[in-house]
């Protein structure tokens, strides 16, 4: 799975909705269960999936599907 | 030996709940946040009957992260959630007519709260505070934490769990505070066994869940995630998460599901290592070095269950006599035969075995854990009584003690003193029924007995027993009507009410407090019996008899002309149908009864030695 794909997977499981609403460029404005608290969550999945530990300050940021995938291209090898 | 990862992986295959249990034991708090979700959603893909049940959380840090983690050991354990959370920092707030607390009516109710919510002092260093200083804080946050349950318990039905969330940080003195003569430990120890004095004293049906050990259990620097908290105040990381929510939910489950009451034991590759059959008793692993070490650790750790009331029970395919041996020989056996309140080792199926034991014991097969290292075994049992709870031992041995650990169905919410005693008396049954298989007729045995009756009137004492007959007595219960400890208190108070009870002992022991009459109207001529009930330990002694003869002296002594009384049928208690009649009650209408004691004379009973006991006066 490349980097996207597990991004949606993560997406979809923690907000409980299904993966055809997560496309690349997706916002958390577009989807109502990524509420401030919901986004923690997700950092979390994030993080546990990609065996990696996010600042606090990226924690904050990284609000929207393409700034994930940004983080993780600079961040991570791909899978 | 399996890893975390494979663990997650046959989980994730399981066909069914009770096989991704299976996979996921024991349960160890660190399965990362994807593969909870992922099993998650598997559970919620099988088809099963989901017990729905209510719980709230009220709280003052953030908790709405631990949703998903609630779902998830919910449909772990069988049910399908509807959770509320009150709004952030909302306490009593959410006690007011209307409010969402109130209108979901919860099965539990959670409050995660902080030490720093007990008294604002808090907010500073305890050991600035002067000793005198920190005693009147410790007073102010018990007075703080007691009101705020006591709204609660008038306010909502269910149970009421308070918990303070622990600290971040190790002790400010840091390792030397053991030292300190006013250590910050102490002073949350004896803080917690205050408030667990007033819970068990004045509010019933409210426990303290101690986080602080959930801590020691997993670390403090593996149960939270500072960054989480500095941006949002939840305080969890995901192995906190999980272990806060894993611990909280046994709540529920023990309110809902079946209570233990008997752990059943296989012996071969259980509590001993081997096969006593094929490696006689010098062959088994049974001792001071690895792998018998490992048994005799997990035989400990049984008598530590033991003390929580769970019966132990022994179901082996063996020859009677090679189990004998060990348990009365064996110099390293831990468990013996007094230990154990069943023993069934023959060659018949297990699921027979399980039976037998279950009518031996007069309780329930939902009521027990069944544990065995053979998966063809429990899968037998699973298959032929899926009302058992059946725990295989797990694959590496060093955790074999460690595996009744996250049953959550063996944490107990309430401990009496029968529930203590609980083995004691059943190994006093074996001897009396030996007494009786050798007297020659039942007036000889009842006498041999020796038999006294003590007969305590309005007494505080024992609110929590007296509770639990009233929930649990099915058969010799003449109307079962169901009391809460806060009720008992109730009528105890009332002086319209009289709430009586027996314990009786005899010449093999004490059988502790097994029955109960409670009679209202006792300001008028005619007093009426609300509940009448006998433990089935003691039936058979004629106990029921001479209670009711002191009883009904007694009523007379207070000026009662006549005493009225119901038998309420149900599917369980047909054999006391007649019992009024057999006692010179005349029926005034089906199932009602009545007794004039103007013309009544008390029975002379030489069987039983019959004492009363009222607090703050001499028996008489």
């Amino acid at each position: 799975m490349n980097h996207f794909e597990t991004v949606r997977e993560l997406t979809a499981l923690t907000f409980c909705v299904s993966p055809d609403q997560i496309a690349p460029e997706t916002v958390q404005s577009e989807i109502p269960e990524w509420d401030s608290l919901g986004h923690l969550n997700l950092m979390v999945a994030i993080e546990d999936a990609f065996n990696i530990t996010l600042e606090i300050e990226d924690m904050t940021r990284l609000t929207s599907v393409p700034a994930i995938l940004d983080y993780l291209k600079t961040t991570c090898t791909s899978h | 030996m399996k890893s975390r990862v494979d663990q997650v992986k046959l989980a994730l295959q399981a066909p069914a709940r009770l096989d991704m249990i299976e996979a996921l034991s024991p349960r160890q708090p660190d399965l990362t946040f994807p593969d909870i979700n992922r099993l998650r959603r598997q559970l919620e893909s099988f088809e099963e009957e989901w017990q729905p049940v209510k719980i709230a959380v009220v709280h003052t840090y953030t908790t709405e992260l631990l949703r998903p983690y609630w779902t998830f050991e919910a449909l772990l354990q069988g049910f399908a959630l509807d959770l509320y959370e009150a709004p952030y920092g909302m306490t009593l707030q959410e006690l007011r007519p209307g409010s969402g607390l109130l209108t979901h009516q919860p099965d539990v109710t959670f409050l995660l709260l902080q030490w720093e919510d007990l008294d604002p002092r808090l907010v500073q260093p305890l050991m600035a505070l002067p000793c005198v200083e920190r005693e009147k804080v410790a007073e102010a946050c018990l007075e703080h934490l007691h009101r705020l349950l006591s709204e609660f318990r008038q306010a909502l039905p269910g149970l009421l769990v308070v918990t303070l969330l622990p600290r971040f940080f190790g002790p400010e003195l840091g390792d030397y505070d053991v030292m300190a003569p006013d250590s910050e430990a102490n002073f949350r120890s004896v803080f917690k066994a205050r408030l667990a004095a007033r819970l068990r004293d004045s509010l019933p049906a409210v426990y303290f869940n101690d986080l602080d050990t959930l801590t020691e259990e997993i670390g403090r620097l593996h149960m939270f995630d500072f960054r989480l908290w500095q941006i949002s105040r939840f305080p969890f990381s995901v192995s906190g998460a999980q272990a806060v929510t894993r611990r909280l939910f046994c709540y529920p489950v023990l309110l809902k599901q079946s209570e233990i009451k008997c752990i059943a034991l296989d012996a071969d590759n259980t509590i001993w290592g081997g096969i006593v059959g094929e490696d006689g008793p010098d062959g088994i692993a049974l001792g001071p070095d690895y792998p018998g070490s490992v048994y005799i650790a997990f035989q400990r750790r049984l008598l530590e269950f033991q003390q929580r009331g769970f019966l132990l029970a022994l179901c082996s395919k063996n020859n009677p006599q090679d189990v004998m041996e060990i348990l009365t020989d064996h110099p390293h056996q831990v468990l013996r035969e007094e230990h154990f309140a069943s023993l069934h080792v023959n060659w018949q199926p297990k699921p027979d075995n399980l039976r037998n034991i279950a009518r031996d014991l007069n309780i329930g097969l939902e009521s027990f854990v069944f544990v065995d290292d053979s998966p063809h075994e429990c899968l037998a049992v699973r298959r032929q009584l899926p009302q058992v709870t059946v725990v295989k031992t797990p694959e590496q041995l060093a955790y074999l003690p460690f595996c009744l650990d996250t049953v959550p169905l063996l944490e107990i919410i309430r401990l009496t003193d029968e529930d203590r005693q609980r083995t004691v008396l059943y190994a006093q049954e074996r001897q009396r029924r030996q007494l009786a298989a050798t007297s020659q007729t039942l007036d000889d045995y009842l006498t041999s007995l020796q038999m006294v009756m003590t007969i305590g009137l309005d007494d505080s004492r024992h609110i929590a027993r007296i509770a639990q007959l009233t929930q649990k007595t099915n058969q010799f219960n003449l109307t079962t009507r169901r009391y809460t400890e806060d009720e008992v208190q109730q009528f105890i108070r009332r002086p319209d009410w009289l709430v009586a009870q027996f314990s009786l002992t005899d010449i093999f022991g004490d059988s502790g407090l097994v029955g109960l009459a409670f009679f209202r109207g006792l300001t008028t001529k005619i007093a009426e019996v609300d509940t009448f009930l006998m433990s089935c330990r003691v039936i058979g002694r004629q106990a029921e008899t001479a209670f009711l003869n002191k009883l009904l002296y007694i009523l007379e002594g207070r000026n009662i002309a006549s005493v009225q009384a119901t038998y309420i049928p149900t599917a369980k208690n047909a054999m006391v149908k007649d019992f009024w009649p057999q006692h010179g009650f005349v029926a005034t209408a089906p199932d009602t009864f009545q007794i004039d004691l103007t013309r009544w004379t008390p029975l002379e009973s030489s069987l039983i030695d019959v004492h009363v006991h009222m607090p703050g006066h001499e028996p008489f």
